[in-house]
């Protein structure tokens, strides 16, 4: 942007936007080639390595292989009712302990005795590999889809509480004080200072949270379940079935994937301030 | 003490704008401000701040950086106690009905407000009708030129424009007195001269009351009727300049150009007794 141009004192946002866009627009089309061409250029490669001899399909798998077995397990519908209750089981208990936590942590600048106070148990339980809890979980709740939400839960809601509580720390305290000169009570100050200034904060521990909550879930399916991706991975490896856990950590990826793109699409429209900034 | 004794002299009789007998919109008489905090030394902050603003002045306080010139906007502002002293707003106390305007430098508008959802801040918390805030606040923008930019977060704005609408925030509630906390600080050269001219008229025009804040002595000199230098902290005021030249003159950019706006200007120069380290101007 020239000097002229900031001397009018505007900047034009939606003129600068739509060449930014543009740009970004054929750069994104020119990436996503190169990344199809690179992955395309190592399947290709996989294949012929096991075909010629130098890679052992027992041990890695094949690409070829992969393709039959996620035909057969589309087929059979067993892919879809594991990705139906892996889903189901992380996105619950991630809404569940994402939402509560963040709501907790914002209430939490209400009082700060009670902040100080609990403070280090979140940082212990906050340091804590959650899957650790993940034994006692499975005792407590059973070894169906509602352990699993609780895991995900667990893992999900100190990341919550503490992000959306430092976030209320972050705040400018002359903001407050604004607010304070114009008569604003404490509930007027929460609500409309406080809550939308730590929303990015809580966004992004949503985003954080999309693979904790994963993590936890897919470890509770290893330790015990009946169902779910992380079952059946972990079933395929013990019998060296390779073509099977591929594609089931495939399917694991696109759903992290899908994850990531609804929570960036909640983002933009819960941020639309933001969107000059990135 | 006795710098503060002497102001106290110089304003015992305030001569006024225009000699004009007006009425205090705020008197503070022997505001001092010490920071305790358990386990730390207390600070002594504001030795003995008294002064006397009449209706319709503008004042300007200048002082060393640190000294405690935003601690005193505070305590006005009633969002500090003062440690002694007291604080009369209008023949009231601040707390209980009259109202106090604030802007500082960093011009503080909401991010996630768009620009008439911030002008309107004051009017929403003070309960006002959506319907009747929006035409207040639309009727604001349009006469300083902001109309276009009202559905706009404030990131699309320049730094001159941000303020303009943050000036229109406070004005739109009406205060009793607006203090001014170094609002030009951030801006480049020029958006100040022309905000500094803007704010002054737009001002007069309302009739408002203004303290303002700024390490600028040039700027003090251009915009007020009188300055009031501050001593270094624990800070109390130290001289009282009676200068009005804008408002004899019309224009900020003339009061800058006039005669005695360097004799202004070297004397509370001296009165500031900075100390210039190395050669820098
Ligand atoms: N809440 C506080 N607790 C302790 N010291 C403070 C507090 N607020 C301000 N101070 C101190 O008071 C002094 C004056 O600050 P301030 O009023 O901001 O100065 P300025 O004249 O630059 O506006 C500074 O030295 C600062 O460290
Ligand atoms: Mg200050």
């Amino acid at each position: 942007m020239s000097e002229a141009q900031l001397h009018t004192h505007v900047i034009r946002a939606g003129s600068v936007k739509e060449n930014d866009e543009q740009l970004a627009g054929n750069t994104l089309l020119t990436d996503n080639l190169w990344r199809g061409a690179g992955l395309a250029l190592v399947i290709i490669l996989w294949q012929i390595g096991v075909n010629v001899g130098w890679i052992n399909p027992f041990l890695m798998g094949s690409p070829v292989g992969i393709a039959g077995e996620a035909w057969r397990l589309i087929q059979s519908g067993q892919l879809l009712n594991d990705t139906i209750a892996t889903v189901y089981a992380t996105v619950v208990g991630f809404l569940a302990g994402s939402i509560l936590g963040s709501i907790c942590g914002l209430l939490l600048w209400f009082s700060r005795s009670v902040a100080r106070i609990i403070d280090p148990f979140m940082v212990a339980l906050n340091g804590l590999p959650k899957i650790a809890l993940a034994p006692m979980i499975i005792i407590w709740f059973g070894s169906g889809m509602f352990s699993k939400i609780m895991l995900a839960f667990v893992a999900t809601f100190v990341v919550a509480l503490l992000s959306a509580y430092q976030g209320t720390h972050q705040i400018d305290r002359n903001l407050i004080n604004l607010m304070r000169s114009l008569g604003a009570s404490r509930r007027e100050v929460f609500t409309k200072v406080v809550a939308p200034a730590t929303l990015p904060w809580i966004i992004s521990a949503f985003r954080l949270n999309i693979g904790f909550a994963l993590i936890a879930e897919i470890g509770g399916e290893f330790i015990s379940s009946d169902r779910g991706l992380g079952r059946m991975i972990f079933v395929a490896g013990n019998l060296f079935n390779l073509n099977v856990v591929w594609v089931g950590v495939i399917m694991l990826m696109i759903v992290a994937i899908v994850l990531y793109v609804i929570v960036s699409q909640v983002e933009k429209r819960l941020l639309p301030w933001e969107k000059g900034h990135k | 003490m006795n710098a503060s004794m002497a102001a106290s002299v110089t304003q015992a009789a305030p001569r006024g704008a225009q000699g004009v007998q007006r009425h205090s919109v705020i008197t503070l008489d022997g505001i001092k401000k010490t920071f305790s905090s358990p386990g730390a030394d207390a600070i002594e902050v504001i030795e003995d701040i008294s002064l006397d603003i009449k209706q319709e002045e503008f004042v300007s306080i200048v002082g060393p950086s640190g000294c405690g010139k935003s601690t005193m906007f505070n305590i006005i502002a009633s969002l500090l106690e003062p440690s002694d002293g007291s604080i009369t707003l209008r023949g009231s106390d601040p707390k209980c009905g009259a109202r106090v305007g604030y802007m500082l430098q960093r011009d503080l508008l909401f991010p996630w407000r768009t620009i008439i959802d911030n002008v309107c801040l004051g009017l929403e918390i003070q309960g006002v009708r959506k319907a009747r805030r929006y035409e207040m606040a639309r009727d604001q923008l349009t006469r300083y030129g902001l109309a276009d930019f009202a559905d706009q977060y404030p990131n699309t704005l320049s730094g001159g424009m941000r303020q303009r609408v943050a000036l229109i925030r406070t004005l739109i509630t009406d205060p009793d007195l607006i203090l001014l906390d170094e609002p030009f600080s951030a801006l480049d050269y020029q958006t100040r001269l022309v905000l500094e001219e803007e704010i002054v008229s737009i001002l007069k025009e309302h009739h408002k009351t203004v303290v303002l804040i700024t390490h600028d002595i040039g700027e003090a000199i251009a915009m007020s009727d009188r300055v009031a230098v501050m001593t270094q902290r624990p800070t109390s005021v130290k001289k009282i300049y009676d200068v009005g030249l804008s408002r004899e003159l019309g224009s900020c950019l003339k009061a800058r150009s006039d005669a005695r706006y360097q004799g202004f200007f070297d004397s509370i120069w001296d009165d500031l007794d900075i100390q210039i380290a190395g050669g820098e101007s």
